[in-house]
């Protein structure tokens, strides 16, 4: 019998051997070309900036981090605290949030329209959806430069219609960022709420219209929890990329209507502060670790136990 | 459980009048006339494919008839909507909320209703006792059993106490043991509650033991409405005659009718009575059906109406069942009781003489 059970274990253990043999090139590339990099950025967030970019090597210093949220006074060399780093901040999750929510809007009566077609069409709508993937994504913002600027498609066609008098100034504000990474990241909303919508069992739809529940109450009630899976997904497909945007705010927001991506551009281009960079990005890092732990929780309340 | 008795105690009459149901170019109902009484356990059998879901769903208001009128009590609810109507479905796979408990479910159509929750927590309890899941309500439905599901799937549609209860196929997913004790289960609710039970199967034998009345579909049309006995032992038609049962068909000739009852010329010569559908006046060439276990099996006599030789012989414990080739060249079928242990006293070839008595002939619509 121990015979029998030794010659299992040495087997599983072999198993297990091989498993992590197999595993090891995907491993590899998976540390080289990504633990590997945030490690040097923990390490260069931790060394002195060099006169013309890069690091002092071997100099440990502190000012990466605190430079993250504080600024030296000139006169006083008292630490205050960053105003345009924060507001730079707050700007990124305030649009970040709302393009996760508009796309959420705009995406959910989307994604349910596909997936209540009829097998076959679905398949083309999908295709649809993923057009804009075709083109690259510089080349996107700068189209959605062609519609929002002052003599652009939206403009001449309120002015034609009499609507304004005047051209609204979109370009260069908050809302063309919204805009434009709503547009952008609107189908990494659609897939992965129609990947849920559709495995919806309609039945039970009918079921909360037999049990007399309005169109409204069929939504919330058994719609929304029975697809949050999707929901989850979407979001976090959409928040993650929207807090570190560099293209969109770059087009279409210019110079002023910065975002953290482009903060940290500047760091590591004519900003010349490379720990700062460095800390930033680990900043942006945290942040979107932070938003996703509090966003699953309190996604998943409620919801209980559902797959 | 008195108190779900008495409050619900009054069934909808459901009518339908003329309904055609089109789905593109298909008709699924085609001009179905049905009236369902009050506090009725009614079924609508018919092979998969006749229109008798479709038409369940029409009376729930999952579909509009085409053309035609759908009345609950006289009023007319064929253009409301599903949660417009106080009636309610148990759905042939349950279709149950998997992200709420058991009492959740139970309790979802009355807080669509707007009731109060010491109503709605009062109403869970006696339906969690009504279907034996007492102590059950805090599970995740998602955690039950086929037939534990079921019962809840039941306690939902009962728990806002709808006029009329629909039930489409709602058995097909259980095995046999379970199915069998569902059907006295669904039969002692629908005692207890008083509630109209319109119930959708495929399966004859539910229907025959269940039913108040049967209508039996084909084709989208309804092909005969009656109790379980009218169905089984006077069916209008070939239809509905092979659907249910095994059956004999035989040619026969019409002498002579007078009042219900009409006199035939078998093939052999022999004449018999046999009763007929009241909407017709038998004459000419007509079909009769008889049961097989109304024929009884004997050596040939001057009283034998048929004779024939033996085909094959099956056994099957509690009966036996004789194929026949009859002098006509017709396959005849004799189901007899096996009363005692031995030999039935035929062996394969020999001649053999059918009998059965003045009351079991049925002549059929053509």
């Amino acid at each position: 019998m121990s015979g029998a059970q030794e010659a299992a274990l040495a087997a599983e253990k072999k198993d297990i051997r091989s498993r992590w043999l197999l595993s090891a090139p995907a491993l590899l590339i998976i540390f080289c070309a990504a633990v590997g990099p945030l490690f040097v950025m923990l390490f260069y967030s931790f060394m002195a900036k060099g006169d013309y970019g890069d690091v002092k090597f071997g100099e440990f210093s502190l000012d990466g981090w605190t430079s993250v949220l504080f600024q030296r006074d000139i006169f006083d060399d008292t630490l205050g605290l960053a105003d345009a780093h924060l507001s730079i901040i707050w700007r990124s999750l305030q649009l970040s949030f709302f393009t996760t929510l508009f796309t959420l809007i705009l995406g959910f009566p989307t994604a349910y329209f596909i997936a209540t077609r009829p097998q076959h069409t679905r398949e083309v709508w999908v295709f649809l959806v993923t057009i804009p993937f075709w083109t690259n994504l510089l080349i996107r913002a700068f189209a959605m430069q062609q519609v929002i600027r002052n003599e652009g498609l939206l403009n001449n066609a309120l002015l034609w219609l009499g609507i304004i008098k005047q051209p609204l100034q979109i370009m260069y504000t908050d809302t063309a960022n919204l805009l434009g990474m709503t547009y952008v990241y609107l189908p990494l909303m659609v897939l992965p709420l129609y990947a849920s919508i559709e495995k919806l069992d309609f039945r039970l739809v009918e079921a909360g219209y037999d049990l007399y529940a309005t169109r409204f109450q069929v939504l919330r009630r058994i719609v929304i929890p029975l697809v949050k899976p999707g929901l989850i997904a979407g979001s976090i497909l959409v928040f993650i990329p929207s807090l570190g945007a560099y293209v969109i705010p770059r087009v279409l927001g210019g110079g002023k209507n910065m975002m953290l991506g482009n903060l940290i551009e500047m760091q590591f281009g004519s900003g010349r502060n490379w720990p700062l960079g460095a800390a930033m990005s680990i900043t942006l890092m945290a942040l979107v670790m932070i938003a996703l732990i509090f966003y699953v929780k309190n996604a998943s309340r409620g919801g209980a136990g559902h797959a | 459980m008195t108190e779900t008795r008495t409050t619900a105690a009054h069934g909808g009459a459901i009518g339908m009048h003329g309904i055609q149901k089109w789905f593109g170019h298909f008709q699924a109902v085609n001009d179905v006339t049905l009236d369902i009484r009050p506090n009725e356990f009614f079924t609508l059998l018919g092979p998969s494919g006749c229109g008798k879901t479709t038409l369940l769903r029409m009376i729930a208001g999952f579909e509009l008839p085409t053309e035609g009128q759908v009345l609950l009590d006289g009023t007319d609810i064929s253009r409301l909507l599903p949660n417009q109507r106080p009636v309610n479905t148990v759905f042939q796979n349950y279709a149950l909320f998997p992200h709420l408990t058991v009492a959740e479910n139970i309790g979802f159509g009355l807080k669509m209703l707007g009731k109060p929750k010491a109503e709605i927590d009062g109403v869970i309890r006696d339906m969690l006792k009504l279907v034996h899941l007492e102590g059950r309500g805090d599970n995740p439905v998602t955690q039950l059993s086929g037939g534990q599901q079921q019962r809840v799937a039941l306690a939902r549609a009962l728990a806002p106490r709808p006029k009329v209860l629909l039930l489409d196929e709602p058995l097909s997913a259980l095995d046999l043991k379970l199915r069998k004790s569902m059907q006295m289960e669904l039969k002692r609710l629908q005692l207890e509650t008083g509630i109209t039970f319109v119930f959708v199967t495929h399966d004859q034998e539910e229907a025959l033991t269940m039913s108040d009345r049967i209508a039996v579909m084909s084709t989208g049309t309804v092909r005969q409405v009656g109790s379980p006995w009218d169905i089984y032992d006077r069916p209008a038609e070939r239809f509905v005659a092979d659907f249910i049962g095994e059956t004999n068909f035989l040619e026969a000739e019409v002498v002579s009718v007078s009042g219900k009852s009409a006199r035939v010329r078998l093939s052999s010569g022999a004449e018999i009575p046999a009763t007929f559908p009241a909407d017709i006046t038998p004459s000419g060439k007509v079909t009769i059906v008889v049961r097989p276990e109304h024929a009884q099996a004997g050596a040939p006599s001057p009283a034998s109406l048929l004779r024939g030789t033996v085909h094959e012989i099956v056994y099957l414990g509690t009966d036996t069942h004789f194929h026949v080739r009859l002098d006509d060249g017709t396959a005849f079928t004799v189901r007899q009781q096996n009363a005692r242990s031995g030999h039935c006293g035929f062996a394969k070839d020999d001649p053999i003489g059918i009998t059965f008595s003045d009351d079991v002939a049925q002549i059929l619509r053509d």
